[in-house]
């Protein structure tokens, strides 16, 4: 089994987190974020695992539920539900978030963009009874969205006061050493600035508008 | 369409009594109120809960491999095919297509709920396609033959006449 992962490529915080957390066995190899891992997908993707039948993983959120699957903890339907957002509704306004933040310098736009998810994960979380998302322990979906956060909440004017409980959740997942040291080892102590290689390769992500299609 | 498609989901699983479903948000997805607990949001989410619910959790995969193999393909069907731009439909089609080339299935030997959901989702893609493009795309094509054959899947969508294999199509004289 090994796990293909990329510098400055903030998906790969996810997946080194829970594979530290987990303690599952995996070897890393470091790759460049041009290099074409799974021989079927056009565009190159990172991170990727290669599991032991020969198969390749290219979706980061898979991968994690994966090593938290066989680490001994399989995942429920709140978990599912939260990867599922993750990937549908944060990503696309993350990665424009971030593009407007690392390679123009919009922090102002980067803002506004991320109200909508942000209000919507504090409304979630100060509802919440457990200390993390969906439990007392720490789960896939905790760090999935931490790590995926984590770039943005670099920036101090992306972290909006009144979002109390995002932030003490966020500060709660971020203080555990696995993801202390999956950052660092995606960004090397060098900040966003570690990402604008990667994302200077992605293409331009425009946002929907908020408006109804007319027929 | 996620909300028929749910309803057919739910007809192939056998399960009796039809859920209520309601959708949110501009992109309209789906939700599952339920009797005992919150609500559960997002097709993929849906999907599991109810493979789940009909005690057939074979469909999500039977090693974590293959549940992982599965979520994989669900997390590709609503994020890289409900949101693909129309420019880009060609390339997904070209990577299932390469991908499909040694396959029977999305997660290997088996039926998962992901073929189900992928053959909705990519329904009236093929639908428009010219008789080339179906042979460019033939393992895609083959696949999406077989599961709109498969007992019980096909119900709200009309069949597509796909090609034959060309070991058949050469027998014809």
């Amino acid at each position: 089994m090994k796990l293909f992962v990329s510098e400055g490529n903030p998906h790969c915080i996810k997946v080194l987190a829970v594979l530290e957390l987990t303690g599952v066995k995996c070897d890393i190899e470091n790759v460049n974020h041009e290099e074409k891992v799974v021989p079927f997908l056009s565009r190159p993707v990172l991170p990727v695992l290669l599991l032991p039948s020969g198969q390749h993983l290219f979706s980061s959120n898979a991968i994690c539920q994966y090593f938290f699957e066989i680490g001994g903890k399989a995942p429920a339907d709140a978990s599912t539900q939260w990867l599922e957002w993750e990937a549908t509704e944060l990503q696309p306004i993350l990665g424009h978030a971030l593009q407007m933040l690392v390679l123009q310098g919009k922090s102002a736009e980067a803002a506004k963009a991320l109200e909508d998810p942000m209000n919507f994960l504090e409304q979630n979380l100060s509802k919440r009874t457990s200390s993390f998302l969906t439990s007392d322990t720490v789960a896939v979906e905790d760090i999935v969205l931490w790590a995926a956060l984590f770039p943005l909440y670099l920036e101090p004017s992306l972290r909006p006061a009144e979002l109390t409980s995002v932030f003490t959740w966020f500060e709660r997942v971020g203080a555990l050493p696995a993801c202390q040291s999956a950052a660092q080892r995606v960004l090397q102590g060098r900040g966003q600035a570690a990402l604008k290689g990667f994302l200077q390769k992605q293409p331009v992500i425009t946002l929907r508008r908020d408006t109804p299609p007319c027929n | 369409m996620a909300l028929r498609e749910l309803s057919s989901l739910e007809k192939f699983l056998g399960l009796k009594k039809p859920h209520k479903y309601s959708t949110q948000g501009v992109k309209k997805v789906p939700l599952l109120q339920s009797n005992n607990g919150p609500a559960l949001v997002g097709l993929a989410t849906i999907a599991s809960h109810l493979a789940k619910e009909a005690k057939k959790p074979e469909l999500l995969g039977t090693t974590p491999e293959q549940r992982a193999v599965v979520q994989q393909w669900l997390e590709f069907r609503v994020t890289r095919i409900d949101e693909c731009p129309r420019e880009e439909i060609r390339t997904v089609l070209k990577d299932l297509n390469q991908y499909l080339e040694d396959k029977v299935y999305l997660a290997g030997n088996s039926l998962s709920i992901a073929d189900p959901l992928l053959y909705y989702a990519i329904h009236h893609i093929v639908v428009d396609l010219a008789v080339q493009e179906k042979e460019r795309y033939m393992n895609l094509t083959r696949w999406f033959d077989h599961i709109q054959h498969y007992p019980g899947v096909r119900h709200h969508l009309a069949p597509v006449v796909v090609l034959r294999n060309r070991v058949y199509t050469s027998c014809h004289h």
